[in-house]
């Protein structure tokens, strides 16, 4: 695990120096950092893009995945100058081949619902990222469920 | 109940017939030397005499040659090596040298090794000497010779050549593994000797590299590369340096060498996880599988006839294996709800693989490509994934956390203890074992 600190690190740092550098502007949408619903960031006047979750070895939308992904796609809509990349991830268990096709399909059954409330597919990638980027470290469900997860990432 | 009795006596007989019979089958037919053992027991007990060396330099090349024989041998789990008795060599005159074969047989040693190293300028000569002891016949007699540098090789190649001698089937000296490791923070690729001897990095990405397989012929390493932003299949031509990237969109996962020209792997840019057979170059051959679940990691009979992989087409991950000339899909694991990372035999009809189970272990199963005979090979060691053949079929290399972080293993292929291969900081994961040697 010890290879996921500089990785996340340099997202991170990128990221607070992006939001740094254009604090007064309405697009910025920092990385949720906790629980879903992601608790909104201060900075932020338009519903943001939102990370989604998802059940144990399922690929398939939640109740509360819907919802999100109905808040992202208007931001999308919104946001015409900005394409979004998203990332596709898994918990740590299993095995880390199977997660990364896990990782493709969750990050392709969001994009498929957001492409079907109308935005253009071509503004939408999809990455998966298998069990390789947890965003939580840790051995229990607790981490394991916030590592589950669609991550949207404006470019 | 006379009836039932006398039917009870011939079953006994039959049975016994049957167990005895193959072995004076095996026994009349052997024409060379191969010790005849039965399935699964014991193995060659050996006595690999203290190599004769007259001179300092000698002397020294002797005992580092004895040391390298010794933990190869050793290594194979071929043999039971057996301590020379104290009065196996009798000295008839000053200069000839008798083996005492009845010192020999009563410590139980089927076969005798000895040898000789002597120095011609600066090239060490080392002449090997095979004996069955109980017939005091000489099995083989070869030289092997090199420089101060060739130690480690002379010593393995005469370990192959009395492998070959005895079992009639090439061994793992000359072999390599490659295996991801974590140790500078990146998952980078690496590979070292069957024995974990002589660690070399392979790639500096910088990045993520996921599941390396080096090509029959050793000219080609596949493995999955996240340097561009998404997972791609690389292939590295390691003769001439460069690497082949798959060109298309979306990712790529965990590819399987067929033969030395094509490597199968799943990519997903259209829109399906289906695997594909792709040349050296990088470019398709052709579609394999045709299913809208998730089909990863192709591993092949060693004729490239059939293919084994994980699909979850029917829900859960299970192994299924199709005929390629036919397409015809069987489905290969009934038990265990999580089954993946299969890996073909390169000399059997036997497949290794991983099961996840209930408790949260992952535990290394072997199967037949029939279906039959599934035995587990491990169990209470926590997780054990990714196993990976040796070159001859014996043994599996396989990544374990049993003793905290993920350190590479390797056991028979028949289970049994591990022994941990190397000594590395970090995480060592994703082994595959060459076919070449």
């Amino acid at each position: 695990m010890n290879s996921v600190k500089p990785l996340l690190r340099s997202l991170f740092i990128p990221a607070m120096f992006f939001l740094g550098a254009c604090g007064c502007c309405e697009k910025v949408v920092a990385p949720p950092p906790a629980a879903p619903p992601p608790p909104p960031a201060p900075v932020i006047v338009l519903p943001g893009l939102g990370d989604v979750f998802y059940d144990f070895d399922r690929s398939d939308l939640r109740e509360e995945a819907v919802v999100q992904l109905k808040t992202n796609a208007n931001w999308i809509a919104a946001n015409a100058a900005n394409n979004v990349i998203i990332e596709g991830h898994c918990d740590e268990r299993g095995t880390s081949e199977y997660n990364l096709a896990l990782g493709e399909r969750r990050a392709n059954s969001a994009k498929d619902y957001i492409v079907n409330l109308g935005i253009a597919p071509a503004r939408l990638k999809t990455v998966s990222y298998g069990e390789e980027k947890p965003f939580v470290i840790g051995h229990t469900e607790e981490a394991w469920a916030q590592n589950r997860r669609a991550h949207f990432v404006a470019e | 109940m006379m009836q039932f009795f006398r039917g009870v006596v011939f079953s006994v007989f039959a049975l016994l017939f049957c167990l005895l019979f193959p072995l004076h089958l095996v026994a009349a037919e052997g024409q060379e030397y191969i010790a005849i053992r039965k399935e699964g027991s014991g193995n060659i007990a050996l006595v690999l005499d203290k190599l004769d060396a007259k001179g300092r330099k000698e002397t020294k090349f002797a005992q580092s040659l004895d040391v390298t024989m010794h933990d190869g041998l050793d290594f194979t789990r071929l043999f039971s090596l057996i301590s020379p008795p104290l009065n196996v060599k009798e000295h008839s005159d000053r200069n000839s040298v008798v083996i005492n074969f009845p010192a020999l047989t009563s410590v139980g040693a089927e076969v005798y090794v000895g040898g000789v190293v002597t120095m011609k300028s600066d090239t060490i000569i080392l002449d090997m000497k095979v004996y069955e002891a109980a017939g005091s016949k000489l099995l083989m007699s070869k030289t092997y010779s090199g420089t101060e540098a060739d130690l480690r090789s002379m010593a393995h190649a005469f370990c192959a050549d009395l492998v070959q001698l005895l079992t009639g089937k090439r061994s793992v000296f000359g072999s390599k593994i490659v295996f991801i490791s974590n140790k500078t923070g990146f998952k980078e690729i690496y590979e070292c000797e069957f024995d974990g001897y002589g660690v070399r990095q392979l790639t500096n990405s910088k990045s993520i590299s996921m599941n390396p397989v080096l090509s029959p012929d050793g000219r080609y390493l596949a493995y999955i590369d996240f340097s561009s932003g998404r997972p791609a299949l690389s292939i590295r031509n390691l003769t001439g340096g460069r690497t082949a990237v798959v060109g298309k969109s979306a990712v790529s996962i965990d590819p399987g060498w067929r033969n030395s020209n094509e490597v199968a792997a799943t990519l997903s840019f259209d829109g399906n996880q289906e695997i594909y057979l792709v040349n050296t170059d990088g470019t398709i051959s052709r579609k394999v599988t045709n299913s809208k679940s998730i089909n990863i990691s192709p591993t092949f009979s060693p004729d490239g006839s059939k293919m084994a992989f994980v699909s979850s087409r029917n829900g859960l991950p299970q192994l299924f294996i199709q005929d390629l000339a036919s397409g015809q899909v069987n489905r290969l694991t009934f038990s265990g709800r999580y089954n993946t990372q299969p890996s073909w035999s390169p000399v059997s009809d036997k497949i290794v693989y991983t099961t996840w189970e209930k408790g949260g272990e992952i535990n290394i199963f072997t199967i037949n490509a029939d279906g039959s005979g599934l035995t587990q090979l491990t169990q209470n060691c926590g997780e054990n994934k990714s196993p990976s053949w040796s070159p001859d079929g014996e043994m599996i290399v396989f990544t374990s956390n049993r003793q905290g972080k993920e350190k590479l293993y390797v056991m028979s292929a028949k289970g049994g203890d591990g022994r941990i291969l190397l000594q590395v900081d970090g995480e060592q994961t994703q082994p595959s074992w060459s076919l070449f040697r």
